[in-house]
């Protein structure tokens, strides 16, 4: 009997903390701790006004925005004619001053006529220390009237190595699932700020959940011969193959393939036969794989941590859907989520500090981020509408995922602090962003 | 004058004769319709069976033409008639051939046909038995178990399997939209599976029933609302 009352308390303990998950917002750097920067129509010669606002100033706006650690100045800017008037600056809250000269390059020959050189456009860039009146950057970017926005990502990713020593991720792109129709799913690439949409497979089937090596190799899930099965790239550029299941191993649907950091290993997903599904572990040179969970109940999404010695997965030995962690060996299995019915879709960051997450609260998705130092989760989103397949950037200031809000999932990004929360897409149908260096 | 009773008779007689002997030539159209009539004459004396010797011009020595026209008509009329009769015998002989041909043709088209007619039936039978007992099963939220209002409708997927050995099923998996890809597709392998056990524990063998899974990848109805979402958690049974 008083068991029965125990069992009948605890149960409702659950039940009051599944009510109640952790509604904090990770704060990053607020507006005032960030690097104010002040970034003037760019001087324009030998190309449209129009062409260098779209294609250069606007791309480099937002790659500087979207950066992290600099506060774009936007309004009351002084005219580019004051940049000498440092006071001015300083009052508009810039602590940077980006000059840029941009046009065809010139030379004066010998019939002393200035003519331009071959078709390639010059981007001259200087950075101006406002405070101190220094030139802290100069540096002159060449190449053709379509790279424009490469130009304007290298830029970016050179001011924030400038201020942070780190590399930045303006010029990363974003791999992607895409319907194509109500059959037919493919997988995708877009830039990091949205442009250059390229359709990577091409077979005509539903593919679904790609993974990108550290060396651009992509793998994913397709059901083109049937059940599900991993295709992927051996080699470096090579041709889509399929790596899993092989004629002589164990049969069954094959899901969720996940790169090792290292590129030699594939984590991915194999059902049983059964109705459960189990972690598998490939050596992708020998084709051998190794089952490294063995339960009556569902094993997946697994997530490397960088290091390649553990995986997260997520899984419903506990009765509801659970992220844990184990070695990769399977070994030392631990749970991690403790709140709520519903936690999913694991995937930890690149520097293995946290581990980002979907949580079901109120019958819709959010985002949280699983801070392994604190044993803390944060909230990242409130929508009113689900969001999902959180995939983080590669500096680990951001956050990929897709989600609903207006006819059909869309790709977003957002930092932790939900600030700078950008869409990518302007399509629907989108899912399972991953985002990458390598391609 | 005793001589006038000889001279004007003899005279008269010069004259007419004179007369007779110089009649003037025949001009080209003449003998043109002369030879045709000849010709024609040739024709009808050949469909008359008459001989080719009794060409009545033959010794004309003043019409030569009139013979050559003859004998041209009576070969002309030969020659027309030989390849009419090897034309008749040719068509005979066709058709004599054709008749067997179209009998054995006819013959095996009927079969045919009727074979067809059966064989649609058959599956005609077969199709509207599938589509009357193979009806989805739907599932509680997050969950695989079997409901008891859809047991009825596996006893009717597994009475159409019994009654129909050669069928093969395909059980698909499917969930509604709220949780993850991957999550999902687990999920539906699962309600797949707790199908396929359901129905291999009312006596249908196992090898008979294939599972797949599709997640939240295909959803049978767009709604975002709970009865859309009922529907779309379910296993479809689908003839292989």
């Amino acid at each position: 009997m008083n068991r029965w009352l125990l069992g009948l308390l605890l149960g409702l303990s659950q039940v009051i903390w599944a009510q109640a998950p952790t509604q904090e917002v990770v704060l990053s750097a607020s507006a005032g701790s960030k690097l104010g920067i002040a970034v003037p129509s760019p001087q324009v010669a030998g190309i449209g006004e129009g062409q260098a606002k779209r294609d250069f100033h606007d791309v480099l706006l937002r790659d500087l925005e979207e950066a992290g650690p600099f506060a774009v100045l936007k309004d009351r800017q002084p005219k580019a004619a004051d940049a000498s008037g440092v006071k001015a600056w300083v009052e508009a809250g810039a602590d940077w001053l980006v000059s840029v000269k941009l046009g065809r390059p010139v030379v004066e020959g010998a019939d002393r006529v200035a003519r331009t050189v071959g078709d390639e456009l010059e981007v001259v860039a200087q950075v101006v220390d406002v405070k101190s009146s220094k030139a802290i950057f100069t540096k002159k970017y060449r190449g053709k009237d379509a790279a424009l926005g490469r130009i304007a990502h290298s830029l970016s990713d050179d001011l924030v190595a400038r201020l942070t020593g780190e590399k930045g991720v303006a010029g990363t792109r974003i791999v992607f699932v895409r319907q194509l129709s109500p059959l037919i799913k493919e997988v995708f690439q877009v830039d990091r700020d949205g442009s250059n949409v390229v359709q990577l497979s091409h077979h005509r089937s539903l593919t679904l959940s790609p993974s990108v090596a550290a060396d651009g190799r992509l793998a994913y899930m397709t059901y083109k011969g049937g059940p599900p099965e991993i295709w992927g790239q051996r080699r470096v550029a090579g041709a889509f193959e399929r790596l899993f299941p092989s004629k002589n191993g164990p049969q069954g649907p094959c899901m969720a393939p996940a790169w090792s950091p290292d590129g030699k290993r594939m984590v991915f997903v194999q059902g049983d036969r059964r109705g459960n599904t189990d972690i598998m572990v490939l050596d992708v040179e020998s084709g051998r794989a190794r089952r490294i969970t063995d339960s009556n109940c569902i094993n997946t999404e697994p997530s490397w941590n960088p290091a390649g010695t553990q995986i997260a997965f997520t899984s419903d030995r506990g009765g509801t859907p659970q992220i844990y962690l184990m070695e990769d060996d399977g070994s030392n299995v631990r749970r991690l989520t403790v709140e709520g019915s519903y936690n999913a879709s694991p995937s930890w960051s690149p520097t293995g500090a946290m581990i980002a997450y979907v949580s079901r609260f109120e019958g819709k998705f959010d985002l949280f981020v699983y801070k392994l130092g604190e044993g803390k989760s944060y909230q990242i989103t409130t929508g009113v509408a689900s969001s999902e397949s959180p995939d983080w950037s590669p500096d680990e200031r951001r956050l990929v995922f897709s989600s609903g809000s207006r006819g059909g999932m869309q790709l977003y990004a957002t930092d932790l602090s939900g600030n700078t929360l950008r869409r990518l897409t302007d399509f629907a149908g989108c899912q399972s962003p991953k985002w990458t260096r390598s391609r | 004058m005793r001589y006038a009773s000889y001279i004007v008779p003899a005279t008269a007689l010069v004259v007419i004769g004179a007369g007779l002997a110089c009649k003037p030539p025949k001009t080209q159209e003449q003998i043109q319709q002369e030879t045709q009539a000849a010709f024609n004459e040739g024709v009808q004396a050949f469909k008359d069976g008459k001989a080719r010797d009794t060409n009545p011009y033959v010794n004309d020595k003043e019409n030569p033409h009139k013979a050559k026209a003859w004998f041209d008509g009576w070969d002309k009329a030969k020659a027309d008639k030989a390849e009419a009769d090897r034309k008749a015998a040719e068509d005979k002989a066709a058709a004599d051939r054709k008749v067997p041909e179209d009998e054995a043709r006819r013959k095996s088209e009927a079969a045919a046909e009727a074979a067809r007619k059966a064989e649609s039936e058959k599956l005609a039978a077969y199709r509207r038995a599938a589509e009357a007992a193979l009806k989805d099963i739907n599932f509680a939220l997050d969950k695989s178990a079997i409901r008891d209002t859809d047991k009825p409708k596996l006893q009717a997927v597994a009475d159409f399997l019994k009654g129909f050995p050669q069928a093969k099923v395909q059980i698909e998996g499917h969930c509604d939209e709220r949780g993850t890809t991957e999550y999902n597709l687990a999920l539906g392998e699962r309600r797949a599976y707790a199908a396929k056990s359901y129905l291999a524990g009312l006596g249908v063998a196992e090898g008979r029933l294939a599972t797949i899974t599709y997640g939240k990848e295909r959803p049978k109805v767009q709604g975002k609302d709970e009865e859309s979402w009922l529907v779309n958690r379910r296993c479809e049974f689908k003839l292989q």
